[in-house]
């Protein structure tokens, strides 16, 4: 197989025999006459790095990869990047921030549009504010819980007894042993 | 052959029905013929689930392309490596497979404990065969995997009819992982069915003592081990073929797997509680119950759809299956614990607010509130959609906000609780267990935070990190100079013998420090950083110390696929690195899917993680995406730290023949009779 490389490609000599052997196994014509006849183009990226971190905080609308339209790399796609949906979503970001709209009016605006399903992350307001709440309220109640249960076993404990300075009796020893044991085992 | 393992199946079934009912006969009557019928019936059970899938999977690698299984899930050109795996791709084969490895547990504990434990053994066989059945019922009536495709002929029948390709696995799956990913997974789910069949036969029968802990501790670390491995290689196949550069999306399904592995994770933690002091019988339980009505849940999730994931691409109508199940099973339960309760009364007495019990409490209540957290922010869409009808969103970054402290809060106990004393720690064992670890973190911490790394959370993170680091040196270094001194051995082999005299303890802390291993790697990600860049040959893009120049591109064409690589020569500080070979593929009778093999080189500073995105479609260029990600490799290593730890807690203790001297040293303040020397003379044994 030949090596078609583009007359541009520049490759180090000490990986070029790597690279030889290689692409023997490959097909590489129609990829590579393919770039060859692409014009050079100036790569712009249609939307502004801003629009891309507004869509962090915004979903995916194409229903097909459950991502943020900012991170969406819409895996099975064609493209691994930013989906048509995605991408005008982007790009209605840039308008909206163009007219000088805050991030909180531009995701308002797109629940106007789509609904509650395209945030993020619940709002806190309304019932979204209840997502938030709940780990709390977990948390709270769990930990008074916990010490209500640790001050209940506390007050529980046996009251010690005085020691009487005899000698260990063998069967009381033996039983102390096997709790040491038990106690330093884990 | 489908016809042979259709009827595999539905005998399968019949026989799970003997056992379940036979076995309560059994009970009943206590007749040891009818005992040991109803135990053959569960073994015979497990071995015709074998043969029919066998049948599938014979299916599969003769391209029988009549089944309808077969032509949703493979075509001729697939790879025998990929047929064994399209098993598990679909609905119908996933849950078979649910059940095959259900078995290989269920057949192991009835081999296993025969002639043991007559009194517990027909409860037990009572429940799995009782699990078995819901499972075989899926699969015999509602997603039988050995259905025949059949088209309406001229006069209206039908007519059986066979394709001559079947429409390929779905392009996701094909890669190595997902061949182990799912096996593992699901031997984790299944796993905790052991555990969850002695607490409710215990309670059932009203066994005494902890018996039952005893029992099903090493089936548990079996389970919990195999659940961890298999989230790890979920997020490692997230990260290396999805192409989003991340590993962790906090997915409805993702979050499925986690459910049990965290209350999974707190029973091994409290069941030392009853182990050691009698307590918290109720609450172990319960735990258990709730990790394996968990595993159930997770597979509904994972198999209904009823939440909308990437995964989620098996909608059916099991669904009320599932959820009666659960509440069937929630009710036997219940009603057990509610009629033998008093079975489970627990010593509950505390020596000192600051010992291992408190810790494992609070230990308990974060696993806990981890777990109900996960579950009602993945349920949260749905709920608001019952009560609002709007269906509001719940993604990633609510996740991260509310699990990265409950993480660091475990973090901490996981440095903290381990060296408290059972019963009692004193203020001096504080100071000596905790001043140098602390001191450790924060000059860590501080060094990592002068190099860069000083997003917040992430420095919390390293703290804990080497805080938790240190304190297992800490515990195997005065371990291993107890024995040292006593034995001449060399340190290193000092704390080897060590940790095979109690492999429990010390292989759990070999656990916690993989653990370590995956938080440092967790915290990295606040540091992840990206670029995309629409290339022609040639073209070069920078991204920290590294410059990309894509050089060349080819296609090879491989039997079930067609890759378009770009040959992507990587520079680090203007010096040549490495050569990269980013993929896009398109695969057979799949035409509409595309699969990304994403090119990683892997530091454990950091990955160099290079997608090709496909052609711009604006542009018509090759656009190349690549993220560096800090310390991703960690995590990978943490995983197999994990396992090391598993099988080194599962190992017999080789025990040191005891025998009282006055010797004072002792390795920890927690004893508290006199201090015990080894002898030279070392026996093996189970502890």
């Amino acid at each position: 197989m030949t090596s078609n490389v583009h007359p541009t490609t520049v490759i180090p000599s000490e990986a070029r025999n790597l690279l030889a052997v290689r692409r023997r196994r490959f097909l590489s014509l129609g990829a590579l006459v393919f770039l060859a006849v692409t014009p050079i183009l100036i790569a712009q990226s249609p939307y502004s790095p801003r629009a891309k971190e507004v869509g962090m905080h915004l979903k995916c609308m194409c229903k097909g990869c459950d991502m943020t339209a900012g991170g969406c790399a819409h895996p099975g796609g064609a493209f691994s990047g930013p989906c048509d949906t995605a991408k005008a979503q982007l790009q209605q970001v840039d308008g909206m921030l163009a007219k000088g709209m805050s991030e909180q009016q531009i995701i308002d605006a797109f629940v106007q549009q789509y609904g509650t399903i395209v945030y993020v992350e619940p709002p806190k307001h309304g019932f979204g504010l209840v997502a938030w709440l709940m780990p709390i309220v977990y948390a709270l109640v769990g930990l008074a819980l916990v010490i209500f249960i640790v001050r209940k076993w506390y007050f529980n404990r046996p009251v010690a007894q005085p020691a009487s300075g005899a000698a260990m009796h063998n069967e009381a020893f033996e039983r102390a042993r096997a709790q040491a044991a038990r106690d330093t085992e884990d | 052959m489908d016809v042979f393992g259709s009827f595999s199946l539905l005998l399968a079934f019949v026989c799970a029905v003997y056992a379940f009912v036979g076995g309560i006969f059994a009970i009943k009557t206590q007749h040891p013929l009818l005992i040991k019928s109803a135990r053959q019936a569960g073994m015979a059970t497990c071995v015709l689930i074998f043969i029919s899938t066998i049948c599938v999977e014979y299916l599969f690698f003769t391209d029988n392309f009549s089944m309808a299984y077969i032509v949703s899930h493979s075509n001729r050109d697939l790879s025998t490596f990929y047929k064994v795996a399209a098993l598990w791709s679909g609905q119908e084969g996933s849950l078979l497979f649910w059940s095959t490895l259900l078995s290989v547990y269920v057949l192991s504990v009835l081999i296993a404990y025969r002639n043991k434990n007559g009194e517990l053994m027909p409860y037990v066989g009572v429940v799995m065969a009782g699990v078995q059945i819901f499972f075989l019922t899926l699969n015999n009536f509602v997603e039988n995997p050995f259905k025949t495709l059949a088209a309406v002929n001229a006069s209206g029948a039908l007519e059986p009819f066979t394709r001559m390709d079947g429409n390929g696995l779905n392009p996701l799956l094909q890669y190595p992982e997902m061949v182990i990913h799912p096996p593992n997974l699901y031997s984790g789910y299944t796993g905790f069915t052991i555990p969850f069949a002695f607490a409710l036969a215990a309670l059932l029968a009203r066994y005494p003592g902890e018996k039952w802990i005893h029992l099903t501790r090493k089936w548990t670390m079996i389970a919990w081990c195999f659940q961890s491995v298999g989230i790890l290689l979920g997020a490692h196949w997230a990260y290396a073929v999805l192409g989003w550069g991340g590993y962790w999306g906090w997915d409805p399904v993702e979050n499925a797997s986690l459910l049990p592995w965290l209350t999974g994770t707190a029973f091994l933690h409290s069941v030392m509680m009853q182990e050691k002091r009698g307590m918290m019988k109720v609450w172990n339980v319960w735990l258990v119950f709730c990790t394996f009505l968990l595993c159930i849940l997770g597979t509904f999730l994972t198999r209904s759809g009823v939440v909308s994931s990437v995964h989620a691409f098996a909608n059916s109508q099991i669904g009320p299956w599932f959820v009666g199940f659960i509440i069937l099973t929630l009710l036997v339960c219940f009603g057990a614990y509610v009629k033998n309760r008093d079975y489970l009364k627990s010593e509950n007495q505390l020596d000192s607010m600051i010992s291992r019990e408190s810790s494992f409490l609070f230990n308990n209540l974060l696993f806990l509130v981890a777990c109900i957290a996960v579950l009602s922010g993945t349920l949260f869409p749905v709920f608001s959609e019952w009560f609002t009808n709007n269906r509001i969103s719940v993604g990633a970054p609510f996740f991260n906000k509310v699990m990265i402290p409950i993480g660091l809060a475990l973090l901490f106990l996981t440095g903290v609780g381990p060296l408290l004393a059972w019963r009692k720690t004193s203020a001096d064992s504080l100071k000596r267990n905790f001043g140098w670890p602390a001191i450790v973190g924060v000059v860590s911490a501080a060094i990592l935070g002068i190099l860069g790394y000083r997003d917040p959370y992430s420095l919390i993170c390293f703290f804990l990190c080497f805080f938790v680091f240190w304190t297992i040196v800490m515990e195997f270094y005065r371990g291993a100079k107890v024995i040292a001194a006593r034995t001449g051995m060399s340190m290193m082999m000092a704390a080897h013998e060590l940790s095979m005299r109690n492999t429990r303890r010390y292989g759990g802390y070999v656990v916690h420090f993989g653990m370590v291993l995956v938080f440092i790697g967790l915290a990295g990600s606040a540091f992840n950083s990206d670029v995309q860049k629409a290339m022609n040959l040639g073209d070069a893009m920078k991204l920290g110390p590294y410059t990309l120049v894509l050089q060349s591109a080819d296609t090879k064409v491989e039997k079930n696929y067609t890759a378009q690589r770009m040959i992507v020569e990587v520079l680090k500080d203007n010096k040549q690195l490495m050569m990269l070979y980013p993929e896009k593929r398109q695969f057979q009778g799949n035409e509409q899917q595309a699969g990304t093999m994403v090119a990683i080189y892997s530091t454990l500073r950091e990955d160099l993680y290079v997608v090709y995105a496909g052609m711009d479609p604006d542009l018509n260029v090759p656009v190349i995406h690549a993220f560096r990600n800090p310390l991703v490799k960690w995590i990978w290593l943490g995983g197999v730290w994990v396992v090391m730890g598993t099988l080194l807690a599962l190992m017999p203790n080789r025990r040191a023949a005891l025998g009282v001297a006055t010797v004072p040293d002792v390795a920890t303040d927690t004893a508290t009779a006199p201090a015990l020397t080894s002898t030279v003379t070392l026996r093996e044994g189970h502890d």
